[in-house]
């Protein structure tokens, strides 16, 4: 017979011990609700660090106010858009920009796409060593590269500025076109190549007809990638600029520095803009391709 | 006058020897299957033929022609990739088309030629789809119609069933077989899948280390492998390694193992009397219920008690697996037809099979 302690114990063990059985069960179920939503949170919270700056300068590109007031602005005009296209200055700086943007692209495509091809043809030692000098300009400070090629087109007299834009730009997005390549061309398969081959096209044929269509999306993804850096370099432009030629985010610096109004906001929406149309066009053409069947030999 | 000839075709990369002294002839509108485990030497050799590799010892001929020298592009070979291989950037009728158009075909014919291969390979209609929008056995055929479309002089399959399903495998095989001999196209098959091999070649040939060990039909390999290699590598098979031989007597003898079990077979054919490794298919032994009366057990034939461990039925086959005394274990395969005389594992079974059944290989002492 057991003490009525004795059994008032055993209850209480038994009752702690269902609690403490349902207990991990619940709080378990709660550690992954509370999870779910601080992980929401932080995600909304990023979202709005990175798109409440595009937000505040889209909204102030169309402030009415003649001076810079607070945020949100209190009436929307397109004013500084007006007075945007009307300075010279910011003009020429564009000017500059798309040339300079659209001969990098072109330029570092090209190179690329080829440097891509050679580095795929090495054996796998040699091909790290080569592509890791070719990428290093990713990791390389941008100041370094400037007062670098500054002191290195020194020796030469009057080389003109655009063409030592170019050659910096050059340096800096080639990065992104071999990259992008050897993406593209590491999803064709040996097979393919040898099949074009026994079917009786040679080297030169085969890469006509298989090797380049295969990778121009990747080519492609690397020229968009060279043409935002190209527009969106500070650092490199800076060393390699004159008073004459200069880049449009050489000139927004310089006007935030003697005046600033919101003329600048006004340009940012306009490269955003531009940005946005760019890439529409593109997707446009490479996913219209891809829905007529390019890109299998990536899925399979 | 043969449409491939290899003449003591040696390949080494660095210090392994892929092919060495290899030597093939294969007639006109022959099927072959060159079968072993990877790593024989039968994908080098398709390469050799097909010109991505090349020969450091030994002769090429195609046709007559030697073409050691020759690129892929210069000799006409046709080849069936493994993944088919098929440009996805273009349609069924492109990829078909792409070998006639750098084979120097008339412009004019190409569309006519692409037609009459896709129904040959029974895909007419399938001209404007994109190969990622095709199942996996319409790949394989668009592969096929695309390595056939240049009428080539030899057509190289590489595994060409392995990318498949069991139940799209057996129908692929027999429409492929049936393809290659409408065209009367001389083929090889490079496979490691003895099914493969077996089913679609009229003759086989087995590799083994980079040597071929064996050329016949698929009965021949079969039914007489020419060493143990081969009896291993094809079919199933029991092996018992004898180390000393008993009585004999009448061209059969009585082969010993050191597990105690005692096997009669045909005496060694070269008479060597020390031991032996000993090979029983699965098919070929009977199991009958040790209750019931007596077998014959003289020197032609072999009864052995045992119990059985396992049974599974495999569809059409029976696998039972016996184990005799000394934990030997026997793999017997009954056909599934008719009463299968309640075999159950823990029953206690003889098996029978007779001495002539049983392969005989001098012991390797390598």
């Amino acid at each position: 017979m057991l003490s009525t302690k004795e059994r008032l114990n055993a209850d209480v063990t038994f009752r702690t011990k269902a609690l403490v059985s349902a207990k991990p069960m619940l709080s378990k179920r709660r550690i992954d609700t509370l999870l779910a939503i601080a992980v929401t949170a932080i995600v909304a919270v990023t979202a709005l660090f990175l798109l409440f700056p595009v937000v505040v300068t889209v909204l102030m590109a169309f402030d009415g106010r003649d001076y810079i007031g607070p945020f949100p602005p209190t009436e929307l005009s397109t004013q500084w858009f007006g007075r945007l296209f009307e300075d010279a200055y910011i003009w020429e700086g564009f000017k500059t920009s798309l040339l300079l943007a659209i001969a990098t692209t072109a330029a570092a495509a090209g190179i690329g796409a080829l440097a891509a091809l050679a580095i795929s043809w090495m054996s796998p030692r040699l091909r790290d060593v080569v592509t890791t000098m070719f990428l290093s300009p990713l990791v390389l400070p941008g100041v370094i590269i400037g007062f670098g090629l500054l002191m290195f087109f020194a020796a030469f007299h009057q080389l003109p500025a655009f063409l030592k834009l170019f050659a910096g730009h050059l340096i800096i997005t080639l990065p992104f076109t071999i990259r992008m390549t050897l993406v593209g061309l590491a999803g064709i398969s040996q097979t393919l190549r040898e099949a074009a081959l026994s079917l009786g096209a040679n080297e030169r044929q085969v890469f006509f007809t298989i090797t380049l269509p295969l990778t121009k999306n990747g080519i492609a993804a690397g020229a968009i990638f060279a043409f935002a850096t190209s527009m969106d370099d500070v650092t490199i432009s800076l060393f390699l600029s004159d008073f004459q030629t200069y880049t449009l985010p050489l000139a927004l610096t310089t006007l935030i520095k003697s005046n600033f109004d919101l003329t600048i906001a006004a340009a940012a929406v306009a490269m955003i803009s531009l940005t946005l149309v760019l890439l529409i066009v593109l997707d446009r053409v490479l996913g219209l391709e891809r829905a007529m069947g390019h890109g299998a030999n990536r899925i399979r | 006058m043969n449409v491939l000839e290899l003449k003591d075709v040696t390949k080494k990369y660095g210090g392994f020897t892929a092919v060495e002294n290899l030597s093939l002839e294969l007639e006109p509108g022959k099927v072959l299957s060159l079968l072993g485990p990877s790593g024989c030497g039968k994908t080098t050799t398709l390469r050799i033929i097909a010109g991505f590799a090349a020969p450091d010892e030994g002769s090429v001929q195609i046709a007559g022609e030697d073409v050691g020298e020759l690129k892929p592009y210069e000799r006409n070979v046709g080849l069936l990739f493994q993944d088919y291989a098929l440009f996805p950037h273009m349609t069924v009728a492109q990829n078909v088309a792409y070998g006639m158009r750098y084979r120097g075909a008339a412009a004019a014919a190409i569309p006519s030629r692409v037609k009459q291969m896709l129904s040959l390979v029974q895909l007419a209609g399938m001209e404007l789809r994109y190969p990622n929008q095709l199942s996996g056995g319409q790949q394989q055929r668009v592969a096929l119609a695309r390595a056939l479309a240049t009428d080539p002089k030899i057509v190289l399959l590489d595994e060409p069933l392995s990318a498949l399903d069991a139940k799209l495998r057996l129908e692929l095989r027999i429409e492929l077989k049936e393809i290659l001999r409408s065209v009367g196209a001389t083929t090889i098959v490079v496979t490691h899948d003895q099914e493969e091999a077996l089913s679609l070649g009229d003759e086989v040939v087995i590799m083994h280390a980079g040597k071929i060990v064996q050329r016949g039909t698929p009965t021949q390999i079969y039914q007489s492998p020419a060493d143990k290699f081969v009896a291993e590598f094809v079919g199933r098979s029991n092996w018992f390694h004898s180390t000393r031989s008993g009585q004999s007597s009448a061209g059969f003898t009585s082969y010993l193992t050191g597990d105690g079990v005692e096997i009669r077979a045909k005496s060694s054919p070269s008479g060597y009397n020390g031991g032996a490794d000993l090979c029983v298919r699965p098919e070929h032994i009977q199991l009958v219920d040790s209750a019931a009366p007596e077998a014959p057990s003289d020197a032609q034939h072999n009864s052995m008690a045992g119990v059985v461990l396992d049974v599974a039925s495999l569809g059409p086959d029976v696998h039972v697996v016996v184990e005799l005394p000394g934990k030997v274990r026997l793999l017997a395969i009954r056909k599934n037809v008719g009463k299968i005389t309640g075999l159950a594992p823990g029953q206690c079974v003889r098996a029978l099979f007779s001495a002539s059944d049983v392969l005989v290989f001098d012991v390797d002492w390598r």
